[in-house]
């Protein structure tokens, strides 16, 4: 009977079961982590200054905050970008485990549809394994966290467990996730079978599980329904949103309220008088140079906004903008200087896949050529008939440019010295293949370890 | 043994004339007396475990408005830090730090029911105030005594019928000022800043104000008591009546706090007093009107230059001519502080709380030596309060440019704040009492249910009422309203007991004590439910026969014990849920119409937390020599939080983002205490006693989880942060660079390891890895702000009709961080000392920084804590029965704070209060022991009398 008297009903707040909250909220939140803006500024300077396809950009006396030192590649373990990133891909992480464990429980106490409930579980873990991806392309050995166990927060584990943590989240996923045909319209951007398939595919690639990531983007050319846009030039527009080329986008819209990757437009719209942004992550003359010596025009001039040209949708740019070029897949018509662009971020899309059977197949002696021209074919380049690892290396420099894989490819194909070289940047091989472990989560955790040369 | 209320009966009320009748002829007296130990009492020479006590006489020698005030250096091990704010709390800290935040005050008891605090007892009304130090002894409370028990015994009535009036008067002032810098030297500090910095507004030499902020908010405060009682007894009545006004008006402008107590305690005896009945109620109101403390701390900051209002009546801001150099309302600001007076002038605040109290007690004797007791009791709390912003009137003031037609805003707001609480306890126990030769046996058993926390609170704000007091209610208000009102989850506690306590002979004493709680606040944890054990024993060796009859040592006890105790007062936990329409974070779009989708997350993990755990064992000895003369004890203990819960600022790789409770350390306290005293009387009349005390106190962290560790508090609100969490430390301890000299020229910078920024006339710090660069890893420990020793001292004199008395209190081993000297944003006033010792160029100082500075955290800013106050003087009178009726009469006047000897800079290393008005959370990874607002140790004089008729 005491135990009857101790136990009391909450009044002052509410109890999280009582919340009675769908399971969606959290997994919702989980894609919302991936809007921030972090992923609009910090982001452009780990994946894209920092590499030979783009400058700094804004005026030479903006620093950006520190985005000058990763053009430059003189960044270090105090850069705030590197660090807010971390920090960023761990609050992801941390907001799909809190909803894969909140969605066992609301099951356990409400009952869910079994279909929903799949569903759901596969697309916190393939969000969760992005992140991890991200994660692990950037510092290499990461903690793997688990968020009731506070030890795992200081301890880093080493990156084949983590890549095959991430494997095991996508297959899951790829098994949970219906297709992007079978999803009801008003669910259109969630995380697909296709978008697990492909990411898986990409991860194989960086593994170097050649024939995993050969069969894995087979699956997706015979299965997904997917295939390339006819217009190179309108795939990074708004009217190609989640068309037939998308695997995974970060889903934006324009209206009041606004909602997409905080300001990822204007941070990159051009700078200056007439302009309407802030001018970052511009295109580098090595960039503009690799475009022309392969004759590629149709990837060029839809990649890159020209100062003084007149855009697709008749904006002229001025002569008077301060950088002669910016980014134009980072341009949207409807509010490009706003704070919320409209524009969906691409994140996995089909001509990647073909990329990517292509690259694997040089290794496992499959069909590089067929899935290359396609790409090839559509920017009206002519066709190569037996493709070198390098010829496929090139056309992803050329087909994925601004899409923030770029430094990464350079770093796993064992171009970094030679590729920073021509850029005029001095990438020190040994250190630079991984990013710093922030200095501050060090400080925090006095016995997590640096990366090599930091 | 008898049960706590009958035994309190026969312990003498105080009055002047029996503390007098006290000091004479035998010294052995305390031996004898009664300790309320909990569902029970004692004889101090029976005790086995570390019980130290007050009695009414030394709490009316200090009279304060809250009983534990008097305490403070009086009671080895038992360290309170006194607010000098009107109607403040003091914080009291029982054997070192272990334990949670604003779960380490130590269970208060009074007349057997637990309350939350003794605010509300008028100390003339306190007949005895007994402090269960150690384990062995708290274990009766379990769950709720790991940081000690206070028990307070209330008066009763006996005898003859007695009335007493007392009443007393004082004055109070700050003293340890700080002296501040005054216009000529502001404007050298600030020009010599202006330049170093690289800019070209420099301040004229010639200034038309010289303002003193400490004359323009400090007075000189007033305070009254008068205290009425009428108590006595028949066979089988007892009564005490007690009435208590206390009204002090605070050294800031305007402050106020007044308070009524009320208490009427009964005795009945029934049946033969086979069956007593108790019953005691107090009723106590309270009216403050506060006044906010930054208003000093503003005072500190704010130049000399501006002036409290200006020519044309507006109110003074710190603006200066960029052309001429000159202070004046149209310029730009030296700084970005407000006015000290406008800041107390448009504090608009009162609050009043009403607390209702009591219990009824009977008891029965079934048989002899079985005897049943039934308590139950209550206590009621009311709390209002009503907050008035003219904010047109602010908004003006801030800008003399200003006119109302610019205004947009709201004119004002005002706002209520209501509490409303309950609790309510019961207990029945048995005790058990029987002799058999020389053994002697005393049980008790009992059971008790209790809740607390049941109400609400609501707050209601208005905007634009009509400026007219009269109309000052919601209902008037023409704009928005807001209201939010929430009930409090109830907490229920329910608790078995039993102890049992047997000696052999007076000889040979054995206590055991175990408690069974259950608390609801970890009924979804596994276990709500702890046993708490403590076994402790004694040696009385002057009752051995080869001690009898000695001549010397009159009485001689060894003990020794161990203990097992929980805190459940940990802060209670919330997990936040975030979802928001506007968060960017939580939502999402989704679909060919990309509507705005929204999602939750959770800021800071869910934790199991449950009540600490204290482990603690220790020893003593108790002693009188000489006849008494010499009295004295010894103890050490060692007293271990297993799971202490601190207040934890998740890590990046955690991803979350917002700080949480859980349980994170293992923490000791190891220390001794040692109290000594002499007293005697000389032929010629005059009596004496001198006694002092000390406890020694290690605080040490053993370990820390893995992801805890590492991390840092201590925030100077400027991103600066002081203290780190690590083994092997003490709890809080400060974390920063060391300064190793004064910056002299550009070239030593360029050629050694420097902050970025740093200029000849900063602080050099010291590259403590040699790695060539100054980052956190070249910060280091410092000690902490947690005294490692305290003490007291007593003195007393009487002859003929004169009593004298001097209490002395200090602490030492402690470090406090000057927090209002080093945090700065620019422009701010410096203290004369800072600005005689400055650094003004290559070679003039190695040690103290230029105008221009670094505000980094470093151990330039760390101060010696260690501190002496004379804490109370007081001369006193007798007129016996001399005046008519009053059979005595006593005068005394008494100095609180007649000095302190610190070496502290600062205001007073005495910290009970930190950022701006917020009361001392005791978190010790936030700002405690960091002075950032100034408020100054306050000294008084007092003249008071006491009649008994």
């Amino acid at each position: 009977c005491s135990d009857d008297f101790l136990d009391v009903d909450p009044r002052e707040n509410i109890e999280d079961v009582d919340s009675n909250l769908d399971p969606e909220f959290y997994v919702n939140s989980t894609y919302g982590s991936y809007t921030e803006w972090d992923f609009a500024f910090s982001w452009l300077g780990v994946t894209e200054m920092i590499s030979d396809n783009a400058d700094k950009g804004s005026s030479p006396s903006d620093a950006g905050g520190d985005k000058n030192l990763l053009d430059a590649l003189t960044h270090t373990s105090t850069t705030g970008s590197i660090q807010a990133m971390w920090t960023r891909f761990y609050t992801t992480i941390n907001r799909a485990n809190y909803a894969l464990g909140y969605i066992e429980n609301y099951d356990e106490a409400y009952g869910l549809d079994a279909a929903y409930k799949n569903r759901l579980i596969g697309e916190a873990k393939f969000l969760r394994a992005l992140s991890y991806f991200y994660l692990v392309r950037m510092f290499g050995d990461v903690p793997l966290l688990d968020i009731n166990e506070s030890a795992s927060w200081g301890v880093r584990v080493t990156k084949s467990e983590i890549y095959a943590y991430i494997e095991a989240d996508l297959q899951d996923a790829i098994s949970k996730l219906p297709n992007k045909n079978e999803y009801p319209a008003e669910d259109l951007g969630r995380a697909t079978k296709g978008a697990a398939q492909g990411l898986l595919a990409k991860v194989f690639l960086y593994e170097e599980k050649w024939q995993d990531a050969y069969d894995m983007a087979g699956t997706v050319m015979s299965t997904g329904g997917y295939g390339l846009e006819a217009d190179y030039a309108t795939v990074w527009r708004e009217s190609t949103e989640n068309g037939i080329e998308s695997l995974f986008e970060i889903q934006a819209r324009g209206e009041v309220v606004a909602h997409g990757v905080q300001q990822y437009s204007q941070t990159q719209g051009a700078r200056g008088t007439s302009g309407w942004g802030w001018g970052f992550n511009t295109p580098s003359q090595n960039l503009l140079d690799a475009f022309n010596a392969e004759g590629d025009n149709i990837r060029r001039d839809a990649t890159i906004i020209f100062r003084g040209e007149t855009l697709w949708d008749g904006r002229e740019v001025s002569v008077e903008v301060e950088n002669p070029m910016y980014n134009e897949k980072a341009y949207t018509s409807f509010n490009s200087g706003d704070g919320d662009t409209d524009k969906n971020i691409r994140v996995i899309r089909y001509a990647e896949i073909l990329l990517i059977r292509a690259e694997a197949a040089t290794y496992v002696g499959g069909d590089a050529a067929g899935p290359l021209n396609q790409v090839r074919n559509r920017v009206n380049l002519a066709p190569i008939a037996s493709p070198t690892v390098q010829n496929i290396w090139k056309e992803r420099r050329l087909e994925l440019a601004f899409e923030h894989d770029r430094w990464f490819d350079i770093v796993r194909t064992g171009q970094g010295q030679a590729a920073m070289a021509a850029d005029g940047k001095t990438f020190v091989v040994g250190k630079h293949e991984l990013f710093p472990i922030p200095n501050a989560q060090l400080i925090q955790t006095p016995n997590m370890t640096q990366n090599p040369g930091w | 043994v008898l049960s706590a209320q009958e035994d309190s009966l026969r312990i003498d009320q105080y009055s002047v004339e029996e503390l007098s009748d006290s000091l004479d002829g035998d010294f052995g007296l305390e031996l004898e007396e009664t300790v309320v130990v909990g569902y029970g009492t004692q004889k101090r020479g029976d005790l086995t475990s570390a019980v130290s006590s007050v009695k009414a006489e030394d709490i009316m020698k200090q009279p304060a408005t809250t009983a534990m005030q008097s305490l403070q250096g009086k009671l080895s091990g038992v360290n309170v830090l006194n607010s000098d704010a009107p109607g403040a709390t003091p914080t009291v800290i029982i054997r070192g730090m272990g334990t949670a935040l604003n779960g380490m005050n130590p269970l208060y008891i009074v007349d057997g029911l637990v309350v939350s605090n003794i605010n509300n007892i008028n100390p003339n009304d306190i007949q005895s105030i007994d402090v269960l130090k150690d384990a062995a002894s708290s274990a009766i409370y379990g769950v709720r005594g790991a940081n000690g028990v206070v028990i307070v015994t209330t008066k009763r009535g006996r005898g003859k019928t007695r009335i007493t009036y007392d009443a007393y008067a004082g004055v109070r002032n700050a003293m340890n000022m700080v002296d501040m810098a005054g216009t000529q030297e502001y404007v050298q500090y600030f020009n010599e800043a202006e330049a170093a910095a690289g800019g070209i507004e420099f301040l004229s030499t010639s200034q038309p104000y010289n303002t003193d902020w400490f004359d323009e908010v400090l007075n000189t405060g007033m305070f009254f008591n008068n205290s009425v009682a009428i108590s006595g007894s028949s066979d089988n009545f007892g009564y005490y009546f007690g009435v208590d006004h206390f009204a002090e008006e605070g050294i800031l402008d305007d402050n106020k706090f007044k308070r009524t107590t009320v208490r009427n305690n009964n005795d009945y005896k029934l049946f033969d007093n086979r069956l007593r009945i108790s019953q005691n109620i107090s009723a106590t109101f309270t009216h403050e009107i506060p006044k906010p403390f930054g208003a000093i701390d503003l005072a500190y900051r704010q130049s000399p230059l501006m002036p409290v209002t200006f020519a044309d009546g507006t109110w003074g801001v710190p603006n200066y001519n960029v052309e001429t150099g000159v202070a004046g309302p149209i310029g730009q600001p030296m700084n970005s502080h407000g006015n000290p007076v406008a800041n107390l002038y448009f504090n608009n605040e009162k609050i009043n709380t009403t607390t209702l109290q009591g219990n009824l007690e009977a008891t029965l004797d079934i048989v002899d030596g079985l005897s049943v007791t039934s308590r139950a009791g209550a206590t009621k709390y009311w709390y209002n309060k009503r907050a008035f912003a003219p904010l047109l009137d602010q908004w003006l003031a801030a800008d003399p440019t200003r006119t109302e037609a610019q205004y947009t805003g709201n004119k004002n707001s005002l706002t209520f704040n209501e509490i409303e609480t309950f609790r309510w306890s019961w207990e029945n126990f048995v005790t058990y009492t029987k002799s058999f030769g020389s053994h002697n046996l005393s049980a008790v058993v009992g059971v008790n249910a209790e809740e607390q926390s049941i109400g609400f609170f609501s707050n209601m704000t208005g905007y634009n009422v009509p400026v007219e007091e009269q109309y000052w209610s919601i209902h008037h208000a023409t704009g928005e309203t807001t209201i939010d009102q929430n009930n409090y989850t109830k907490k229920s506690l329910a608790s078995y007991f039993g102890r049992l306590q047997y000696d052999f002979d007076k000889r040979y004493f054995i206590t055991a004590i175990i408690r069974r709680d259950g608390s609801s606040t970890f009924y979804d944890n596994k276990d709500f439910w702890g046993t708490f054990p403590s076994i402790s024993a004694a040696w009385n060796v002057t009752n051995e026969e080869f001690l009898k009859d000695n001549g010397v040592i009159n009485f001689l006890k060894l003990r020794g014990g161990w203990g097992k105790l929980g805190n459940d007062n940990i802060p209670f936990i919330v997990n936040k849920i975030n979802t928001s329409l506007e968060s960017n974070s939580a939502n999402y779009v989704f679909g060919p119409g990309q509507d705005l989708i929204f999602g939750a997350y959770l800021g800071s993990p869910v934790k199991d937390v449950s009540w600490e755990i204290v482990k603690e064992y220790g020893g003593g000895v108790d002693f009188e020599f000489l006849s008494g003369k010499l009295f004295g004890t010894a103890d050490y203990y060692h007293k271990t939080t297993e799971n202490a819960i601190l207040k934890i600022t998740p890590v990046y790789s955690s991803g979350f983002n917002e700080d949480f409770y859980d349980h994170a350390a293992e923490i000791v306290n190891k220390g001794y205490e040692f109290s000594l005293g002499w007293r005697d009387n000389t032929s010629s009349g005059l009596r004496y006693s001198v006694s002092g005390n000390i406890n020694f106190n290690d605080n040490e962290i053993v370990s820390v989880l893995p992801a805890y560790e590492g991390m840092m508090g201590g925030s100077l609100g400027n991103g600066r942060l002081t203290k780190r969490l690590e083994a092997g430390q003490e709890l809080g301890s400060w974390w920063m660079y060391e300064v190793e000299g004064i910056w002299q020229s550009d070239e030593e910078i360029t050629n050694n390891p420097h902050i970025a920024g740093a200029q000849p006339g900063f602080l050099r710090y010291k590259d403590q890895n040699g790695d060539g660069v100054i980052d956190d890893r070249d910060k280091k420990f410092f000690g902490g702000y947690i005294p490692s020793y305290t003490y007291g001292v007593n003195l007393s004199l009487e002859y003929k009709g004169f009593d004298f008395s001097v209490t002395g209190y200090g602490v030492g081993g402690n470090k406090i961080y000057n927090g209002i000297n080093n945090a700065r944003i620019g422009g701010e006033n410096v203290s004369m000392e800072m600005y005689n010792d400055r650094w003004t160029g290559a070679g003039t100082s190695n040690t103290n920084p230029g105008a221009y500075r670094d505000y980094e955290a470093s151990n330039y800013y760390l101060e010696d804590g260690d501190y002496f106050r004379l804490s109370n003087v007081t001369l006193g009178y007798n007129f016996r029965d001399m005046f008519g009726a009053a059979r005595n009469m006593r005068v005394y006047v008494t100095a609180q704070n007649l000095f302190m000897i610190t070496k502290y800079s600062g205001f007073t290393p005495e910290l009970t209060r930190n950022t701006g008005d917020q009361p001392y959370d005791g978190n010790p990874y936030g700002t405690t022991g960091v002075e950032l607002s100034a408020y100054p140790t306050i000294r008084t004089f007092l003249a008071g009398v006491n009649f008994e008729f």
